[in-house]
């Protein structure tokens, strides 16, 4: 099992550089390869949703948001397990989320241990 | 200091009072030299030399001239035009210390409209940033929880059985980075808070700019608007007061962006600065929002005119008055095929010109 989620993606879509650079040196820190995206736009563009086992994604971000992002990616069929990260969260937003086939829903800061449960359930699933 | 600047203003009496006699000696004419020197004196001096020059005009006037008529100032009309002539310097003397006082009060109303001006500015940029509560905090929450998460992985590293090091060392690094910018956000939010008596510096437009689109970033995050900036590279320097002018353009731009939130269709925030003739510098704010009240473009910049539900009527006619004392100038226009601009000129700071 944990050969095959080393060779499965986690794709990373947040506009703020810190963050991005938080989750991925997190995520190499227990062994997982990621891919960080600065917009929904830019991950969309990149073709690599079809290889994507998991994402991590903000929810409030300029241009394309979170959840439209989540809703077009179940347009085209392409259902990734998603975990939501925000720092304004509100329950409306959560149910809307988790409705959409959403894996989690986690409020920044956020506990690590949680998010990687996540994350490996995501790769295991 | 005080009294340097008292012995010149007597001794300026005395001096014109010395130069009424040596004019009007030759011509015979004392009535109209000594009152010019009274008029001057106290002009020039205030009441004290005023007065000095009244009493040494006199003494000049009846020591030189009525003694000069012979026989010596038995006509009662001489004795009249010396009475006349007193009158009139002290009236004169008089006069001219209420102008002063008039003037001083003046200034004085002056400066405590000024100081209300910039209360009431203060005040106004406070309920703004109240308005800004939600979005400040995420954005100083952002680079809270990127540190919390980039000290767990450092932890991570160092916990292994063989830790490592190197990769330790840049998770530290990078919440030196996290820790950095909350601090700057914070201290950013500080300095628009700041009270106090206008400050004029060099400032550079552009950086103040980019401060405020920095400081706005989630504000306009949470209602899906994109940001577009223009700065011109050139020119940016001008002088001014840092707050007040960050204070113009953060209304400005929440005026953008409320005119946007409530609408369908694109959303974009634009702001350009660029070279404007006459030595100035042109900043516009444009949105994609609902535009300007038809047919009341201007009546937006008075007092008490809003269009919001909880608006106060008062950030365009601050953010004008602002501009104004910068010397520049401040209006609106429609944004074609939808929404306002505003417009904003600065003179340019020249080299070598204070």
């Amino acid at each position: 099992m944990a050969t095959q989620a080393k060779e499965k993606l986690v794709a990373i879509v947040d506009d703020d550089e810190l963050m991005r650079g938080a989750l991925q040196g997190l995520l190499k820190a227990v062994g997982l390869r990621s891919r960080a995206f600065a917009s929904a736009e830019e991950f969309l563009k990149s073709g690599l949703q079809h290889q994507t086992a998991c994402l991590i994604a903000d929810i409030r971000m300029p241009g394309m948001s979170g959840l439209e992002l989540q809703a077009k990616l179940n347009t085209e069929h392409c259902r990734i397990p998603t975990i939501f990260i925000t720092a304004h969260g509100d329950a409306k937003m959560r149910m809307q989320a988790l409705r959409g086939g959403a894996a989690e829903f986690l409020a920044k800061p956020f506990d690590d241990e949680v998010l990687l449960e996540n994350v490996r359930a995501a790769l295991d699933s | 200091m005080k009294v340097l600047s008292k012995l010149r203003r007597y001794g300026l009496a005395t001096i014109s009072c010395g130069i009424a006699l040596a004019v009007a000696w030759p011509i015979d004419a004392p009535a109209s030299c000594f009152l010019l020197a009274v008029t001057v004196s106290s002009l020039f001096g205030g009441l004290g030399p005023g007065l000095l020059s009244v009493g040494l005009s006199a003494l000049a006037f009846g020591y030189f001239f009525l003694e000069r008529t012979v026989p010596p100032a038995v006509e009662p009309a001489v004795f009249l035009r010396f009475a006349v002539f007193l009158v009139a310097s002290l009236l004169i003397a008089g006069l001219m210390e209420m102008k002063r006082r008039v003037e001083q009060s003046r200034n004085r109303a002056k400066d405590a409209l000024r100081q209300a001006q910039s209360d009431l500015a203060h005040v106004s940029r406070v309920t703004t940033m109240g308005e800004l509560t939600a979005s400040l905090a995420h954005e100083v929450n952002q680079p809270i929880a990127a540190a919390v998460t980039d000290a767990n992985t450092c932890l991570r590293w160092l916990n292994r059985d063989h830790p490592d090091l190197e990769e330790a060392r840049q998770a530290a690094s990078r919440v030196v980075k996290d820790a950095t910018r909350a601090a700057e956000i914070v201290s950013r939010t500080r300095l628009l808070f700041k009270k106090g008596t206008p400050q004029w510096e060099l400032v550079d437009i552009n950086e103040i700019i980019r401060e405020m689109v920095a400081l706005m970033r989630s504000e306009v995050t949470r209602h899906s608007i994109s940001v577009r900036t223009e700065l011109a590279d050139d020119i940016s320097q001008i002088t001014g007061d840092r707050v007040q002018l960050q204070q113009v353009l953060m209304n400005l731009m929440i005026n953008a962006i409320d005119a946007m939130k409530d609408g369908d269709g694109t959303r974009e925030l634009g702001v350009k600065s660029q070279r404007a003739e006459n030595q100035q510098l042109m900043v516009s704010i444009s949105d994609t929002g609902v535009g300007l009240p038809p047919q009341q473009a201007d009546q937006i910049f008075n007092a008490f005119f809003t269009t919001k539900l909880h608006g106060t009527g008062m950030g365009l006619r601050i953010s004008r008055s602002i501009i104004e004392s910068h010397g520049g100038r401040l209006w609106a226009a429609d944004n074609p095929p939808r929404g306002a601009s505003f417009h904003l000129t600065l003179p340019i700071h020249a080299e070598g010109h204070e």
